[in-house]
């Protein structure tokens, strides 16, 4: 009886635990349920990058983060997810025009000089050699007329570059590509040394703004391509994240109510551990840092059921038990031991398929299998230590007096029990003999 | 009556009745097999379901209305789309909720099209500019695109998991019980299988209802309780037969394992059915299917473990015991 105190309050202090981190720990929610976008990028082999290297998806992802995030203040995710592909993950924006043009965006600058004919006029372009590459930074600014204008400044390469192509075509045009476009061509009036440079055309500032970042981000070392994307705006996160918990509330009541109309004290008993599963199970996802998906919450709730199950296995066995004639004590004990190997060998099987799942299912399925084995696991726990201990606890030895506490009735209770005992130990491991 | 244990109330004499049990499942499969049947035959992908564009590739866009759209005004809509070289557009209504809570979504206009491989983004802001000319306080609540290639690679990876959970079940039971009990437990889960697919097959003709990766999840998952289910009542025939096997017949003692687990059975299945109950009517609209897989496969779960998968193991028995007897 000692230990079945010691047991209790070890118990409590777990739910106090638990009640402490769902508190003070934040929930981390998915984006099916908070609003946000996904996409999966792959990267692209052309003429002249054949073969897509590690290196080359570092510096993907690299100048991708810069380009969403120049500020690197918000919680965008990049992750590599196999050999040429991203995984992007953008928290409560649904709104992808903006990103999909950033992540599509070539951002190639390059000057041009020209090719000129004898009489001095631009017969075609042809590259300098002066790229995005020798760039060191970009920033927007105004010119003296108060338009909008690219200011550029190059690296010691870069103005070591531009200071030979102003000097070599002096008084004559020079042209800035972006893209393949070009923004403008201006005639070269003396020889610039300071690298600066800038452009002026005719710019809103946001899309000035909008180059500058994209300047400074870089150009992408391979193109990428979006594969799959998947946006959901906050509205409709926090509609799914409401009915989930609504649904979830009402759901548990009615169990609660049917477990204690069908099992009487046990029912209530089991209802008490159920709300305790469901503490600590919550509480291991926030430690765990388990991100809740609408999947995922599925599976919490379908544990809930494998949770209940346990109990009404139990219950059913310890019904028996004590038609048979057994005193309560050894009454609750076998059917807790008799249960077991149901519970074991049935949630064994679960987990298998959890398991199974979380290794080649996809994100959806991977959140699914992950909290409801969690939730198998605790339920076990749950099941066999908080329930039996209740119940010892309640109920103490002797013979049971009141059968109705047990939804029985006294002549449901017969004399005798012929099976001979089985040894505890075994019947945990599925011998019973 | 020394005999008690096995006397127990025998409430369905599952091992002679075993030709109607049989036959019901018969008649439970049947109509979903000639659909999956007719499904491969009709439909352009030659699947038994109609699959959705998690495995097929496509684009879904998602946009909240605030009052509801005819079917004139889709049939409307899906005009204007075809006239914009949208390609074959398909459009849903969804009602998400009957809560009339002020921040709720009211309507949700749904359209599903191709995967447009090389201007995607640009299709989507077409098809959002053509709706808002209709519905100007339309907003995107949820855009979905997936390449056809990551979406074969999805089916391919989920039979994979599906085919290695059969696997790691039948080896597990194998180890802890005996073959048959391992043969029977997949010969019922391949029942509930086949009987949720059947439905989803019908539903698929008669409704449009459309699978995706979340009804992957919710089939493995009726795996998972179906077994579960069904090792429970196998569990008590184990556990009679150590005690009884040479006081009673097989057939009996499957009978009375089966009346025993009954009570746990039945409840077990209700209070799982309350909680999807609960989330069929008053969860989210993005998980009604998902849900509704789960109801039937759970439902069907809990009559095949008592009325198929026990049947199969007193059935083995007794051409196991003739050929013994035979051979003798």
């Amino acid at each position: 009886m000692k230990n079945k105190i010691i047991m209790f309050w070890v118990i409590i202090v777990l739910t106090l635990i638990s009640i402490f981190v769902i508190h003070s720990m934040p929930t981390r929610l998915g984006l099916d349920l908070k609003g946000g976008s996904r996409i999966v990028l792959e990267a692209q082999t052309t003429e002249t990058i054949p073969k897509v290297t590690q290196d080359m998806m570092d510096a993907l992802k690299a100048t991708l983060d810069r380009r969403i995030n120049p500020q690197g203040i918000s919680e965008i995710t990049i992750q590599q997810i196999e050999d040429k592909r991203l995984l992007i993950e953008i928290p409560t924006d649904s709104d992808l025009k903006e990103v999909r043009r950033k992540l599509s965006e070539i951002a190639e600058l390059e000057f041009k000089k020209p090719i000129l004919d004898e009489n001095g006029n631009v017969l075609s372009w042809e590259s300098s050699g002066l790229t995005g590459k020798d760039l060191e930074k970009a920033a927007v600014d105004t010119d003296e007329a108060g338009k909008w204008v690219i200011k550029l400044s190059f690296n010691a390469q870069g103005a070591k570059k531009f200071a030979q192509l102003t000097k070599e075509f002096r008084g004559y045009p020079i042209a800035i590509y972006f893209n393949g476009e070009m923004l403008s061509e201006p005639v070269v009036k003396q020889e610039i040394i300071g690298g600066q440079a800038q452009i002026s055309g005719d710019y809103t500032h946001e899309r000035a703004k909008a180059d500058v970042d994209l300047l400074n981000a870089g150009a992408l070392p391979v193109p990428a391509k979006i594969l799959e994307e998947n946006a959901v705006s906050p509205t409709l996160g926090v509609d799914s994240l409401n009915k989930s918990y609504v649904a979830g509330f009402i759901g548990l009541v009615f169990v609660m109510l049917f477990m204690l109309f069908w099992y009487r004290v046990p029912g209530l008993i089991a209802d008490i551990a159920l709300i305790i599963y469901s503490l600590i199970t919550f509480a291991v996802f926030k430690i765990t840092g388990v991100t809740l998906t609408l999947a995922g919450i599925a599976g919490f709730i379908l544990s809930i059921g494998m949770a209940v199950d346990a109990n009404i296995l139990i219950f059913e066995r310890t019904k028996e038990e004590l038609k048979s004639g057994r005193t309560l004590f050894t009454a609750i004990n076998a059917g807790f031991d008799r249960a077991f190997t149901s519970i074991f060998d049935s949630n064994m099987s679960t987990i298998i398929t959890c398991i199974i799942l979380y290794f080649l299912g996809s994100n959806i399925v991977k959140g699914f299998a992950l909290t409801l084995a969690i939730g198998v696991v605790v339920s076990m726990f749950s099941a066999i230590t908080v329930t039996k201990n209740f119940m010892h606890l309640m109920f103490g030895t002797g013979q049971l007096k009141h059968p109705a506490l047990f939804g029985l009735k006294e002549s449901d209770i017969n004399e005798a029990y012929e099976v001979s005992e089985t040894q505890r130990e075994k019947a945990k491991f599925g011998v019973l003999d | 009556m020394s005999y008690s244990v096995l006397n127990t109330k025998k409430i369905i004499d599952v091992v002679k009745y075993r030709w109607l049990w049989l036959t019901i499942s018969f008649l439970l499969l049947i109509p979903g097999v000639i659909a999956m049947i007719y499904s491969v035959i009709q439909y352009p992908t030659h699947s038994p379901l109609r699959v959705g564009i998690d495995f097929t590739g496509g684009s879904i866009i998602q946009y909240s209305v605030s009052e509801n759209v005819s079917s004139e005004n889709v049939s409307d809509i899906r005009a204007k789309l075809v006239e914009h070289n949208v390609e074959n557009p398909v459009i849903q209504v969804l009602k998400p909720s009957t809560s009339d809570s002020e921040n709720s979504i009211k309507y949700i206009l749904s359209i599903k099209t191709k995967f447009a491989e090389e201007n995607q983004s640009e299709e989507i802001e077409k098809i959002t500019e053509i709706i808002h000319t209709d519905y100007p306080d339309a907003q995107v609540v949820q855009t979905n695109s997936v390449g056809p290639v990551l979406g074969q690679q999805l089916f391919i990876n989920s039979m994979i998991a599906v085919t290695l959970a059969l696997l790691g079940i039948i080896i597990y039971l194998t180890i802890r019980f005996h073959f048959e009990f391992a043969l029977a437990a997949i010969l019922a889960l391949c029942h509930d299988l086949l009987f949720v697919l059947g439905v989803f097959s019908i539903l698929g003709l008669v409704a449009g209802v459309q699978i995706d990766s979340l009804f992957v999840t919710a089939v493995l998952t009726v795996l998972g309780f179906s077994v579960h289910d069904t090792i429970v009542v196998f569990d008590r025939i184990r556990e009679n037969n150590k005690f009884y096997a040479k006081k009673a017949t097989y057939d009996d003692i499957v009978n009375a394992s089966v009346n025993q687990t009954l009570a746990r059975s039945i409840n077990t299945s209700l209070t799982t059915l309350i909680t999807l109950g609960a989330l069929y009517f008053f969860g989210g609209v993005t998980t009604k299917d998902f849900v509704l897989v789960m109801i039937l496969g759970i439902a069907i779960g809990t009559y095949s473990s008592i009325f198929f998968a026990s049947t199969l193991v007193a059935w083995w028995n007794d051409v196991v015991m003739a050929k013994k007897a035979g051979n003798n």
